[in-house]
């Protein structure tokens, strides 16, 4: 038996398929005539002839169906055959078609976005780098870091990595000829660590072994980015001297655009491993990667690294004996992102997946509305010979096809809301480090075929089950509408209805609370007036201000300086801006010494300078401010906060008491309150810990933030500012000038930026469930026209035939409602670990999410409603 | 929708072998033929032993002409009509043949069977 004989045979008919329906037609044609002609000859009338000779040969169009599958590739003909048939249907229905993809291409597109974003955050690695799922992160213990020592033997020691490479961060200063000095993101790196990562530079060579010896001449590696904001794309930069921190360094090379590695950076340096740096004990921020060897997986790597690290540990018991110093292997995730960070790329993954399943129900309900319509259509297609498989697979057809230009377009908003997303992911200032990819790769494109497959199967199979219970007799002799329309059909999509509305309430549930949330963040009061005041922050580098007193000098100077700008109101230096974060040290009470050092409290201090509290609105409670006659030498004082006294002097009166810090294990001087400040948010917009505020002068400081209160808008200063620094020392690393508003701008970004993208996915849901409640109610209307028709005539008053209406679409309502909102009180629990001061159950953000979805239901059957009501009798009934 | 065109047996085992078997020999005695006339043709000689179902005659021949165990040309039939013929290949007499020796081995199969029963 000659397959491929078959197989040709086929391809020709394939290819020639009109010719061949032709053929055939002329075929039966004959056979047809021939019968007929025989039979009258027999004696039959030519009616009653033509009768049994079409009977004889069966079902015509099944026959030739049959006929068909046997002439060529009958699955495949058939399906380009249905997909012609379905383009024509959608065509016919522009209405249905262009609801349908824009409804469908919302639901994919907000998935895609998601999981594009999740796969940066989630599954991906470093972008950019080679192999990127088998780069780790090693540190000691579970937390961050480990010392280079800890380096050169791990990498030594290790069989699982191919190699590893040790980075520090580390700020850098640039200065230009004209001496104006500005501070970058730089990281110290071992020489082959692009090597290690598979990238290499742009433009000029790589580091080598030879750079990172003590005493080699300082050379860098510049960022695509600085390359162009700082150079100007100067093609001759490679062997260009710049001077970097107060030296001559030689420029060697420039990386790839959108290139950086392992955070955000401006430049690379090599890292010299000095006495300095070579010490056991030193874990500062060092961060070492490997890259996995072939065959290696990172529980091997783990426990290799664990016994490496107990080795280590007999070896050198002093520096790197301890369970919290064995050494642990990371992913990029788990190094990049932390506890509820997941939550937020899951719970976003679970929110699209509801609008996209919200999108499937509506559009189940739409095509199942339109099942009905074509009853007829579809009854006399069986009648015809269409088996019940081929109208499914027909409708299943329309379902992919719609799905697939849904795809097409929500891949197009994807592209778009992803890069709305990294611009948004960036944030103010530079409070995102974190490089991400988010690159639209195959896995994308994977994802967005198999949801769009799954979508259309999803929302084509509730009509093609009703198909398998459909009466054709019935829908025939009635005429295509009545019975076909009720019972079954509008029990689910009742149920479709009522599943959408519960999604809908519980994705606005979770919006709720997470916007909800945002705002008590947002409105949170820090206990500063944070208007009009610019700030600045300043590192004195130890080589150049190593004593305390030149330090004191120095801002004194400055302060003086920048206080005789015009607009400045005042000056005040503090260790960290509100919200920054403090020290902490371990105090001890004159009143009720502890001896022992486990009993001393550990608490927050924060160095500030004279007038800080008058400068930042915080006016003292009692007592006063440090002055100028706080010096070095005068009495030792210190001012706590409001909380700090309910705490430790409940009912007392702080000021005269005295207290101590301990620098480690040696205590300071006694201090004597002098003060007591109001809570003023330090460690965090809704944290009022107590504090212990020092005086500048009795406890220097080399990193300073300079904040100076401005009468006119801060930002017009700024060029004042840095004209100020460079006259004081042209080589200083400073960050800013930043308003005050900008540097406390990353306490909300992020939650601002979940609150709005959950807001957004709500809204979408939201908009989608009420179109569908419309949508069906609608339908619902207009195909019983008859009977409210019916209604009207024997009485019936606008109130009765509104209230029907209303009813039918309350019910679902109702139903939806109450499944979501317990529901949600479940879901929202997830979200707990990403809120502030809010409920997982909040009842004002659940009852506002109830109270809008309701609404929105309302309204979309109210329409429908008026013109049920303005229904003409006369017109319903003749119409029939 | 497969398994009818690639395994006619399936549906009717019997039915669709023997047609098989009749078309190539109701072509080998009487030459090339049009469907009606293949058609017309058994039921003359089986009138009241055999009831052909006309409608699987057409996919039958178009898988007997895809396997090359006959082939067709289009010409006039008797009344002058434009008419698709069948006839023969060597392909088909062989088949015809194995067919033949299937059809006698399963007659020999079941009058033994139906013998040794009595």
């Amino acid at each position: 038996m000659s397959r491929l004989s078959v197989f040709a045979a086929r391809l020709r008919s394939l290819l020639l398929r009109d010719r061949a329906e032709r053929q055939l037609d002329d075929e039966l044609r004959f056979h047809l005539e021939m019968q007929i002609e025989d039979n009258i000859r027999r004696g039959m009338s030519p009616r009653e002839a033509r009768y049994d000779a079409m009977r004889s040969l069966g079902g015509i169009e099944s026959m030739k169906e049959q006929y068909r599958e046997g002439r060529g590739f009958a699955t495949l003909e058939a399906f380009l055959r249905d997909i012609g048939y379905a383009a024509r249907t959608l065509r016919r229905n522009p209405a249905f078609t262009a609801v349908a993809i824009a409804t469908l291409a919302l639901g994919i597109g907000v998935n895609a976005i998601v999981f594009t974003v999740t796969k940066a955050a989630l599954f991906a690695g470093f972008p950019m780098v080679e192999g990127n799922d088998r780069i780790l992160y090693i540190s000691s213990g579970r937390g961050c870091c480990a010392s280079y020592p800890d380096f050169e033997d791990w990498r030594a020691q290790s069989k699982s990595f191919t190699n590893m490479a040790i980075v520090h961060g580390s700020g850098r200063l640039i200065t230009d000829k004209n001496g104006f000095a500005e501070s970058y993101d730089a990281t110290e790196v071992s020489a082959d660590t692009f090597r290690l990562i598979g990238r290499g530079p742009l433009l000029g060579r790589d580091f080598n072994r030879p750079d990172e010896v003590p005493g080699a001449p300082p050379v860098a590696i510049l960022s695509y980015g600085l390359w162009e904001r700082r150079f100007g794309k100067d093609p001759a930069i490679v062997g260009r001297p710049i001077r970097m921190n107060g030296a001559a360094a030689t420029v060697i090379g420039v990386m790839p655009q959108g290139f950086s590695f392992p955070q955000k950076q401006d430049l690379w340096v090599p890292l010299v491993p000095t006495p300095e740096v070579r010490k056991r004990d030193a874990r500062d921020t060092w961060f070492v990667f490997g890259r996995l060897a072939p065959g290696a997986t990172i529980a091997s790597a783990r426990a290799e690294l664990e016994a490496i690290g107990r080795r280590l540990g007999d070896a050198y018991p002093l520096t790197n004996r301890g369970r919290n110093l064995i050494p642990y292997v990371q992913t990029f995730n788990e190094f990049f992102f932390f506890g509820n960070e997941n939550t937020v790329y899951w719970s976003m993954w679970g929110a699209v997946g509801f609008v996209l399943l919200i999108a499937c129900a509506n559009l189940a309900n739409l095509t199942l509305a339109r099942a009905i319509g074509r009853s007829r259509e579809i009854s006399v297609r069986i009648a015809l010979g269409a088996g019940r498989w081929r109208i499914v697979r027909q409708l299943l057809i329309e379902s992919l096809m719609l799905s697939s230009a849904g795809a097409v377009l929500g891949g197009g908003i994807a592209r778009w809301g992803v890069r709305a997303w990294e611009v948004a992911d960036k944030g103010p200032g530079r409070s995102s480090w974190r490089v991400l990819d988010y690159s639209m790769d195959y896995r994308v494109l994977a994802y967005l075929i198999a949801i769009s497959i799954a979508t259309a199967l999803l929302f084509g199979l509730a009509p093609a089950r009703r198909l398998f219970r459909l009466d054709v007799n019935g829908t025939l002799k009635d005429g295509g509408h009545g019975a076909s329309g009720g019972g079954r059909g509008r029990h689910l999509s009742s149920l479709l209805v009522g599943g959408e509305v519960a999604l809908a309430v519980i994705l606005l549930a979770g919006a709720g609370v997470m916007v909800r949330s945002f705002l008590k963040l947002y409105n949170a009061d820090l206990g500063v007036n944070t208007a009009n005041v610019l700030t600045m922050t300043i590192n004195l580098p130890h080589a150049k201000y190593p004593k305390p007193e030149a330090q004191i000098e120095f801002y004194e100077r400055l302060s003086k300086r920048l206080e005789a700008i015009p607009g400045v109101e005042g000056v005040a230096l503090s260790r960290n801006v509100p919200t920054g974060g403090s020290a902490k040290s371990a105090c001890e009470f004159s009143d009720n010494p502890s001896a022992d050092a486990q009993s001393r409290p550990i608490l927050s201090t924060l160095t500030v300078g004279e007038e800080y509290f008058r400068t930042m609105g915080a006016a003292l409670l009692s007592g006063r401010e440090f002055s100028n006659s706080d010096q070095a030498a005068s009495n030792p004082v210190a001012v706590v906060n409001r909380a700090f006294a309910a705490q430790y002097w409940p009912g007392e009166n702080p000021l005269g008491k005295r207290l101590r810090l301990y620098d480690g294990k040696t205590p300071e001087l006694w201090r004597t309150v002098v003060g007591v400040a109001p809570d003023i948010a330090q460690n965090g917009p809704m944290r009022r810990d107590p504090v212990v505020y020092l005086p500048f002068r009795q406890h220097a400081a080399a990193n300073l933030d300079v904040m100076a209160r401005t009468r006119v808008p801060p930002a017009t200063l700024a060029m004042a500012f840095r004209r100020a620094m460079q006259a004081m020392d042209s080589e200083l690393p400073i960050f800013g000038p930043f308003t005050l508003d900008t540097r406390l701008e990353p306490n909300y970004w992020s939650k601002g930026l979940y609150g709005v993208l959950f807001l957004i996915l709500a809204a979408i849901a939201l908009l989608l469930a009420s179109v569908g409640i419309y949508a069906v109610i609608a339908h619902s209307v207009s195909r019983r026209t008859h009977e409210i028709g019916i209604r009207i005539a024997i009485g019936g008053t606008a109130g009765d035939i509104r209230g029907m209406v209303l009813r039918q679409g309350m019910i679902p309502l109702g139903i939806g409602v109450t499944i979501g909102l317990i529901a949600a009180l479940g879901v929202n629990r997830i979200l707990k670990s990403l809120l502030v001061e809010v409920s997982p159950g909040d009842p004002v953000s659940l009852s506002i999410a109830c109270g809008t979805l309701v609404l929105a239901a309302v309204l979309g059957c109210l329409i429908p409603a008026r013109r049920a009501v303005r229904v003409d009798p006369v017109v319903a009934l003749r119409h029939e | 929708m497969a398994k009818t065109s690639n395994d006619p047996a399936a549906k009717a085992e019997v039915l669709q072998g023997t047609l098989v078997l009749l078309v190539l020999r109701t072509l080998e005695a009487l030459g090339p033929l049009h469907g009606y006339g293949i058609a017309r043709r058994i039921e003359q000689i089986s009138k009241d032993l055999l009831h052909l179902n006309q409608g699987t005659l057409y996919p039958a021949l178009l898988r007997m002409e895809q396997e090359r165990w006959i082939t067709s040309e289009w010409g006039a039939s008797e009344n002058n009509r434009r008419a698709k013929f069948y006839s023969i290949t060597c392909g088909g007499r062989k088949q015809l043949e194995i067919e033949t020796q299937d059809w006698e081995r399963m007659r020999a199969t079941i009058d033994r069977f139906l013998g040794s029963l009595a």
